[in-house]
């Protein structure tokens, strides 16, 4: 009796240690082989160089060189920073008073406005860009609707095929990533501390901006940290709304693949550019962190 | 209590949610300086009054008024009152000097008026070393505090207190108990205490309504309350009580004579206007019986259980002719002759005094 007992609670143990050992490596092998394995390839390739179409599996710094000696490839680089970082801060700004209009509804339509706002995510990419140039163009919707209320007497043509068609366009299509997260941490705030807030004496204003908009920044460094590391890894939107004056560098990255067949040069891009996103989300943590031990 | 230091009244105060009424014809007054307890079991509508005072509410019908001018429409933020929540609701992010301080940074004081206030209500609340902690690094005691600094130092005419004690210990309630009164007295601030501790009540209160499903069931001294309960809700509600349903067969000028299963009770008159023949229950406290080990005195008893209880020895018995009337008797347990054994014959006594009437069939509330 007492002999089985032991051992069935060994063969427990055995069976909880052989769970523990699939777990492990489910958790670890899945990410190392499908995430950092092509990271790793990438980062190889991009000490490597191309002569002639050839690869040259000898050790270089020449990639890395060519993108600091560029001014071209510099310029690119700043500028779709610069672009990035200013649909990051629209989308915060909109995507925050969508979030707060959603959060201060009735519990009973929250979710049906939710999905609303996050609908734009079950539709195609193409679909949507689309329907984008569809209003921007020079005979789109927008440009129409302009001249038809006598505003402009000829067609916008900055609306498509430049830099800002590219600002609307990401804008736009990365909005749901801002709302959702911000809209979460809003959510999350007990509704008793605007209670206590107003019981003090606080107006809607104060409350806002010494409760709500306090408690709701990690939920705004999530949505900083989704918009900007995707609009700045994103080369379709570039291409299908900037033409030849939307040159940005996930179109560069793209290109060294794609067209010049210049792996080693687009694997060091490539670098640079998830050194830039993990930069971000670094800086991100950091003032998450400033922000709550205060 | 001063009839003219009467501040806030409610008068005559519904309130339905959808088809559901909380509230109905609630009707009474706070006075200055005054510990009123609203005291209720959950589901009493004790906490819709809190929010109607404080203005998270609207009333269905009925007026609520500060020095005789109506606030019914006066936004949460400009009425002189102020909150201490059930989970106290204090701002996590902010420290306990920035919690303490909201009130008047809000009302927009300058920053050294401000600090110098903080100082002086942490002090009072005895605070002064947490100034700079979190609400997340304080025990419950404290954090209690520091939701009770934040609504003094609005210096609001009135503070509302939602069942602020339900998340500490025992110990720690009675302590908080001890410390609400005297902070209270200190400040001669009106406090309105929300909870369904009737021992809470007791302890700090100087006037206590007692609600039943949305009706105001009793109002008055917690002695009052204690010792001459109007309603059989009243009566089982506040402490132990032993009911004996009976019928008023006969009445002189100070006692009544009650007709029950255990023969002809004599009982204290007290206020009420009786007829010979309506439906009553005697209201007798536990402590107010004596044991009689000599059972020719009155009806006979079977002691179901005797049990220690520290301060008390509480025994439990059933009448031995119908069964149908059993009694809860407190005896001091220092003398040996007021424990009798499980299953003796006792009978017991009491004073006409020390019983109250109270009026309705026994199907009725509670």
């Amino acid at each position: 009796m007492a002999d089985n007992a032991a051992h069935s609670a060994v063969e427990v143990r055995g069976g909880a240690r052989w769970r523990g050992l699939l777990a492990g490596i489910v958790c670890v092998g899945l990410p190392g082989l499908f995430v950092f394995a092509p990271l790793a390839t990438f980062l190889l390739y991009s000490f490597w160089r191309n002569e002639d179409g050839q690869l040259v599996r000898e050790f270089t710094l020449q990639n890395y060189r060519a993108f600091f000696g560029d001014a071209t490839f510099l310029r690119v680089y700043i500028r779709t920073i610069l672009l990035c970082l200013g649909a990051t801060v629209l989308n915060l700004v909109v995507g925050y008073a969508i979030a707060l209009f959603i959060a201060r509804r009735d519990a009973r339509v929250r979710f049906g406005l939710v999905l609303v706002f996050v609908l734009p995510l079950f539709t195609s990419y193409i679909i949507k860009i689309y329907a984008i140039r569809g209003i921007l163009g020079h005979r789109g919707v927008l440009n129409e609707l302009l001249l038809g209320a006598g505003l402009i007497d000829q067609p916008l043509t900055v609306l498509i095929f430049s830099q800002t068609a590219i600002f609307i366009g990401l804008v736009v299509l990365y909005l749901p990533f801002a709302v959702l997260p911000i809209y979460l941490s809003i959510e999350r705030i007990p509704p008793n501390l605007a209670a206590a807030s107003a019981d003090l004496g606080g107006s809607t204003l104060d409350e806002l901006r010494h409760i709500v908009l306090p408690l709701s920044i990690p939920g705004m460094i999530l949505a900083g940290v989704f918009t900007f590391v995707m609009t700045f890894g994103d080369f379709v939107t570039p291409q299908m709304l900037g033409g030849i004056d939307g040159f940005t560098f996930g179109r560069i990255v793209y290109t060294q693949f794609g067209v010049a067949l210049n792996w080693p040069l687009g694997a060091a891009l490539a670098i640079i550019l998830l050194i830039t996103a993990v930069g971000v989300v670094f800086f991100a943590t950091l003032a998450g962190r400033w922000s709550t031990t205060r | 209590m001063n009839v003219h230091s009467e501040f806030l009244r409610l008068d005559a105060i519904s309130k339905s949610f959808g088809t559901v009424e909380v509230l109905h014809d609630v009707s009474f007054t706070v006075a200055r300086n005054e510990f009123l307890t609203i005291l209720g079991p959950s589901g009493s509508g004790k906490t819709t009054i809190l929010r109607l005072i404080a203005g998270f509410e609207a009333a269905t019908s009925g007026a609520i008024t500060l020095d005789g001018a109506r606030i019914d429409t006066t936004p949460i933020n400009r009425r002189p009152f102020n909150t201490v929540f059930q989970d106290y609701a204090l701002f996590p992010h902010l420290s306990v000097r920035r919690n303490v301080a909201y009130g008047l940074m809000v009302r927009g004081m300058d920053k050294p008026a401000i600090d110098a206030r903080v100082a002086e209500v942490l002090a009072v609340v005895g605070l002064d070393n947490y100034a700079t902690r979190l609400p997340q690094e304080l025990s419950g005691g404290q954090r209690q505090r520091v939701a009770l600094a934040r609504a003094i130092i609005c210096e609001p005419r009135l503070i509302l207190l939602d069942e602020p004690l339900a998340a500490l210990d025992v110990t720690l309630r009675t302590q908080m108990c001890a410390f609400l009164k005297s902070i209270q007295r200190r400040l001669e601030i009106a406090f309105v205490f929300i909870t369904h501790d009737q021992q809470e009540a007791i302890a700090m209160s100087d006037r206590i309504i007692v609600m039943n499903d949305g009706r105001i069931e009793q109002e008055g001294s917690p002695e009052d309350l204690y010792l001459r309960p109007k309603t059989r809700f009243v009566a089982g509600f506040f402490g132990e009580n032993n009911l004996i349903e009976g019928r008023v067969s006969g009445i002189e000028t100070a006692t009544a004579t009650v007709e029950t299963a255990i023969g002809l009770v004599e009982v204290a008159l007290g206020t009420s206007n009786l007829t010979v023949g309506a439906a009553v229950q005697i209201a007798i406290r536990p402590e107010n019986i004596n044991v009689l080990k000599d059972p020719q005195g009155g009806a006979a008893f079977v002691v179901r259980n005797v049990q220690f209880a520290g301060a008390s020895i509480i025994i439990d018995a059933v009448d031995a002719q119908t069964g149908s009337v059993e009694l809860r008797v407190r005896q001091a347990p220092g003398n040996a002759l007021n424990r009798p054994a499980i299953g003796e014959e006792v009978a017991f006594s009491w004073a006409a005094q020390s019983t109250t009437l109270v009026a309705g069939e026994p199907s009725d509330g509670g």
